[in-house]
């Protein structure tokens, strides 16, 4: 069973009166633990199709499931619910909660998903061990540098174990060698709880580091 | 819990814009207390007042209330003192005192003037009216005087020259209608804070008015509770016991109360809009900016799973903390204002148609505090989900792009 599957997948925008295709005929599977890279120039759809793998974004046509559940004709509450129990997300620019301290934030996809405090108190402190910041648990955002805080990102994706992480260009905001780091625990992290990822990316290291890379040019796979 | 706790922090994530909306809130609640507490304060006076002149549940005969008569005392009651001796048996009754209204002519030798007289029992009529008439001079006449004794408005007084022991001459038409004279002598000079009244003022005995009249009926029975809250309950029962005669209550008789509790229910009620509309104002302001702020959080939060009404949840609790922040601040402020009313002693100027101040006084009432708060609070819900349902039902990819 794929974690993601999308099958003919067209998504258009209009643009100043004309219609612009940004997805076409776009088919993708990825496996529990598999990390894809999705590389392409700027305006291919990279954040379109990263939308739609996601379930924020609806496309026009084609059929997505997400851990072998369809989710062609689910209403905005269930598709929220869906992200709420099977999807992670990493942002390049971190979209840590500012008034939650490291730990809340971590902690806020387990609230949702109504864990008892025992269980959420272990998981959040294993994840945040896990990604190094066990030690800065209740720091606000502001007190972490960019490396931490997106560290703390990713504990937020991963921490509910999610089937899926999205994550738009995790190392755009980072130095090279904090960069790196956050390459190797995004990729260990994921594999590690069996989750697949899709990676857009412009960064080199990143796109060697996951599994496969597939291209996107205009909108459609090469 | 830990959503409150998120929201509090929220509320002070712009310090000056929270404090501005809680000030503002806070201010609007003072106002709306100080000024409801007032008009409380004026209410139970004015209540007071027409109880005590009144008496609290009032009785004649059918055609006695707005009907008119061609001589005195042709509406008026028999057999008072037997209706007295079982009124006086109800409970919760704390005296029933006769009363003959009648005018005529006073007189000291040189001068005539109109008056306006009230038969009245010696002693226990005074009693019951309290602070509301004052003596300037004199006192009550009392039961047993061997000539008729008057207590008269200070204006009249004045008008005849009259002062404590100063004979005068009472001029009215009796129940035959013929004219009668009375020889009275001034006992007390009294004030009731209404130049109109006083200057036709005369108060004596209601034998000695039923001697000058020649009658033996009254005008009324005035009968007074221990409570005023009883009115009604008596009221009900005084007509059950006697369903010949017509009864009144104090509010029935009360005019001058019923028109200004109906202008200061307008004005305050327009105060409180007005100050609902400010509230509603500053708190949608604070929180629409705040929304805008965080449209970008509100994408995130929402990608990561969070439903639109989680979402409006939160910003409704940021919202009602800070407006419960600002009514605290109000209510502790009203309530200190009122402390200090109490003992600052500051006099109103006389209102219009009187001649004395009265105490600018707050009352503090556990209900009209409780309104307000909640009312505020329904405000700040109410303006916190304004401002937020729209943003929180937004597509999530543009929520995210927002910059």
């Amino acid at each position: 069973m794929s974690s993601l599957s999308l099958k003919d997948i067209r998504k258009s925008y209009a643009l100043g009166g004309n219609a612009v295709q940004a997805l076409k005929d776009v088919d993708l599977e990825v496996r529990p633990g598999e990390m894809v890279a999705l590389t392409g120039p700027s305006g291919s759809g990279k954040s379109t199709l990263l939308n739609v793998c996601g379930l924020v974004d609806t496309p026009d046509s084609g059929r997505r499931e997400i851990a072998g559940q369809s989710v062609d004709g689910l209403s905005a509450a269930e598709l929220t619910e869906l992200r709420r129990r099977h999807i992670g997300f990493v942002f390049q620019s971190f979209n840590l909660v500012p008034v939650m301290t490291a730990y809340e934030n971590v902690e806020y996809p387990l609230l949702l998903l109504g864990k008892k405090t025992t269980e959420r108190k272990k998981l959040v402190w294993e994840t945040l061990d896990r990604v190094g910041l066990a030690e800065f648990g209740h720091r606000l955002p502001d007190a972490l540098s960019g490396g931490q805080r997106q560290r703390v990102a990713i504990a937020r994706a991963l921490v509910k174990s999610p089937a899926l992480v999205i994550a738009d260009e995790p190392t755009g905001n980072l130095d090279s060698a904090t960069a790196s780091q956050v390459i190797e625990l995004l990729g260990e992290l994921t594999r590690e709880r069996g989750a697949a990822a899709v990676v857009a990316t412009h960064d080199e290291r990143m796109t060697h580091s996951c599994d496969r890379a597939i291209r996107l040019v205009d909108g459609e796979l090469q | 819990m830990r959503w409150l706790i998120f929201s509090l922090r929220n509320a002070i994530r712009n310090k000056r814009r929270s404090l501005t909306a809680l000030a503002i809130t806070a201010v609007g609640t003072t106002a709306v207390l100080i000024g409801g507490g007032f008009a409380l304060f004026t209410y139970q006076s004015l209540r007071e007042i027409s109880a005590r002149d009144t008496g609290h549940v009032v009785l004649g005969a059918r055609e006695f209330f707005g009907g008119d008569e061609d001589l005195p005392m042709q509406n008026g009651l028999a057999g008072s003192p037997e209706l007295a001796k079982r009124l006086q048996g109800l409970p919760g009754v704390r005296a029933v005192l006769p009363r003959i209204q009648f005018s005529g002519l006073i007189s000291n030798g040189d001068k005539s003037a109109v008056f306006i007289g009230a038969g009245v029992l010696p002693e226990a009529d005074f009693r019951v009216r309290g602070p509301q008439m004052r003596f300037t001079d004199g006192e009550p006449f009392g039961a047993g005087a061997t000539a008729p004794e008057i207590v008269i408005g200070q204006d009249l007084a004045q008008l005849m020259k009259a002062k404590v022991g100063s004979g005068l001459t009472l001029l009215a038409t009796t129940t035959e209608g013929n004219l009668n004279a009375v020889d009275v002598t001034v006992r007390g000079i009294v004030t009731v804070g209404v130049p109109d009244i006083d200057k036709r003022l005369v108060m004596t005995d209601v034998a000695a008015v039923q001697r000058l009249l020649l009658t033996d009926k009254v005008s009324t029975l005035s009968v007074y509770l221990k409570e005023t809250g009883a009115t009604d309950d008596t009221a009900a029962r005084v007509h059950a016991a006697l369903p010949q005669l017509a009864v009144r209550t104090w509010l029935d008789l009360a005019v001058f109360y019923q028109a200004v509790r109906d202008l200061y229910n307008r004005i305050f009620g327009v105060l409180g809009a007005i100050m609902v509309v400010i509230v509603l104002f500053a708190l949608s302001n604070t929180m629409a900016m705040a929304v805008a702020e965080r449209t970008r959080e509100i994408g995130t939060l929402r990608a990561i799973g969070t439903h639109p009404r989680e979402i409006v949840r939160n910003f409704v609790l940021e919202g009602v903390a800070i407006g419960a922040g600002g009514a605290a601040a109000g209510m502790l402020v009203a309530a200190a204002a009122t402390v200090l009313l109490t003992f600052a002693g500051i006099q109103m100027p006389p209102p219009p148609g009187r001649s004395t101040g009265y105490p600018l006084l707050v009352n503090f009432s556990a209900a009209l505090y409780a309104a307000t708060g909640a009312a505020v609070i329904a405000i700040a819900a109410l303006a916190s989900w304004f401002a937020s349902a729209k943003a929180a039902r937004k597509p999530i990819t543009e929520a995210l792009s927002h910059v």
